[in-house]
């Protein structure tokens, strides 16, 4: 059984045999909004790795948005620190081309079409444009959209539109990815394709993924480490660690599946409570 | 075809006008019918049109004013808070102050009466434009807003790619409303101001013809003055559906 819940000394003993190189270290985050009276978040201690897919899952109002939101500097904490150890300048996350962020909502642009719209990020940061149409070809073909570059956001399917979300994402050829529950407003199906699809290229491009969501069986699924939170005030539970299980498509129909999201299920019940 | 129906409305109006005119043997000097209205267009043609395009000119002209410094007062605005809560006053009072109050104070300032007629003009088109695009610029998504503050776009970024194009919708619906307002601004100072000097206006036409009971030519000027406001419509109309037709959903095609 490879799943289980993280010690400090695991944590520790981990890292010392360079398993995994820590990418972010999130260290006392705490954060107040305006005019509330209790922390929303309050002493978060969460560990990116290299090459990780961390799922955050917690019920909704615990701050998985908003520790998302800071991690890409569109909220400032309250206290805590955000730091990159291993980035030096050029791809530090002040870069803004080494990460992206995918919105609960495709996000789009209604003026621009498809191709505009994946454009637009490489636009801002005046990559090189030279290279620009083969690389938003590239991504295109990537998320499987192609032929539907005139597209207009209002003539696209929500699975469509979420693809090129994606392919925005994608397009500056980001270190890490932030992925705000992308798929709930989609069906079952397209769900599973799109996991899928994020799985592969996340393997095909050396992605770091944060994923936050509320669907036990998607983080399951897709994670090498689960964060487990709590509310009022948003805290972190537990972690759980998935890595070195081999997920071919048969694996969410497996026992060991089950197994596993019952556990996180459970210890997101007492999270609740707690 | 709702538009050809409210042509054969308009056109059967005209022919009812017409018909009663003559069953009722009304004066022609009180009410001509459309018969000799078209005639009076036909015998005074030439001064007629040149008057046309004198108020189309001015009429044109205050609406391209208008146009270039509501939308630059709005992305003023947009940035600074400031700026807006002590300049927002003036416009309004601009506004709500009739036109036709301040016309003469105008005709005074102003020695050429064209250059008066325009600020009219200017005065009434002016404000829809301002606080439509203001609205437009305001009401930009937060996500959207998210997304150019995710890859650090600078202003003029935010603007052309975001906020611009966000505002656009509003803007077309002020520039609906403010082309009719620019050519009752130039009618209506044209009327108080006096007749634009080297060639007159429609407004003044009217005037004049009053003088010299020549109402077939009066309700001619009123005629061409209606003509106009309907093509000038139409055409912001045209415009707002090239630039929107892709992806506004007030044109979304019906299934």
């Amino acid at each position: 059984m490879s799943l289980r819940v993280l010690t400090d000394t695991d944590r520790q003993s981990k890292l010392e045999k360079g398993q995994s190189r820590i990418l972010a270290q999130l260290d006392g985050i705490c954060k107040k909004f305006a005019g509330a009276q209790h922390n929303a978040l309050e002493d978060i201690k969460i560990e990116v790795f290299q090459k990780d897919f961390l799922s955050i899952v917690g019920p909704s109002g615990c701050g998985k948005t908003s520790l998302l939101k800071m991690m890409c500097g569109l909220i400032k904490p309250t206290a805590g620190t955000i730091s990159w150890p291993t980035s030096n300048f050029q791809n530090s996350p002040e870069n803004p081309a080494n990460l992206s962020y995918v919105f609960q909502e495709p996000n789009l642009l209604p003026w621009m079409n498809v191709y505009e719209n994946i454009k637009l990020p490489l636009k801002i940061v005046k990559e090189d444009t030279y290279s620009a149409d083969e690389k938003i070809y590239e991504i295109i073909h990537l998320v499987g959209l192609q032929g539907f570059e005139g597209y207009y956001p209002r003539q696209l399917s929500g699975g469509m539109s979420m693809r090129v979300s994606i392919a925005r994402a994608l397009v500056t050829q980001p270190k890490v990815l932030l992925m705000d529950e992308p798929f709930s407003a989609l069906d079952e199906t397209r769900r599973f394709e799109l996991s899928q699809e994020i799985l592969k290229i996340k393997k095909e491009k050396n992605l770091t993924v944060v994923y936050v969501t509320h669907s036990i069986y998607e983080s399951v699924y897709l994670s090498d480490r689960i964060y487990v939170m709590q509310p009022n005030p948003g805290k972190v539970f537990e972690e759980f660690d998935f890595s070195g299980i081999e997920k071919n498509e048969d694996y969410r129909f497996a026992p060991e599946f089950f197994e596993q999201a019952k556990i996180v299920s459970d210890s997101l019940q007492r999270a609740q409570h707690a | 075809m709702p538009k050809a129906y409210s042509v054969i409305v308009i056109l059967s109006l005209f022919i009812l006008w017409e018909i009663l005119f003559h069953t009722l043997n009304m004066r022609w000097y009180l009410l001509p019918p459309p018969s000799m209205i078209l005639e009076s267009i036909q015998s005074n043609f030439i001064s007629l049109m040149g008057s046309l395009a004198v108020t189309l000119k001015v009429t044109l002209t205050a609406l391209l004013a208008s146009v270039i410094i509501s939308v630059c007062l709005a992305i003023i605005f947009y940035f600074s808070k400031f700026v807006e809560r002590s300049m927002m006053p003036i416009t309004v009072i601009l506004q709500v102050t009739p036109i036709i109050a301040i016309a003469p104070l105008i005709s005074i300032w102003v020695d050429s009466s064209q250059m008066a007629t325009l600020i009219c003009a200017f005065l009434v088109a002016f404000f829809p434009l301002l606080t439509n695009t203001i609205a437009g610029l305001k009401s930009t998504e937060k996500n959207h807003l998210d997304l150019m503050k995710l890859y650090r776009a600078n202003k003029y970024q935010l603007l052309r790619y975001v906020v611009l194009p966000n505002a656009l919708p509003y803007f077309l619906s002020g520039l609906k409303i403010s082309t009719g307002l620019a050519l009752i601004g130039a009618i209506v100072g044209e009327f108080v101001i006096g007749p634009i000097s080297g060639h007159s206006g429609l407004a003044y036409r009217i005037i004049e013809s009053g003088y010299q009971l020549e109402i077939p030519k009066m309700f001619a000027s009123v005629f061409l003055i209606s003509i106009t406001g309907i093509l000038l419509y139409n055409a912001v109309r045209l415009l707002s559906f090239m630039i929107l037709k892709n992806w506004h959903s007030s044109f979304s095609e019906a299934e």
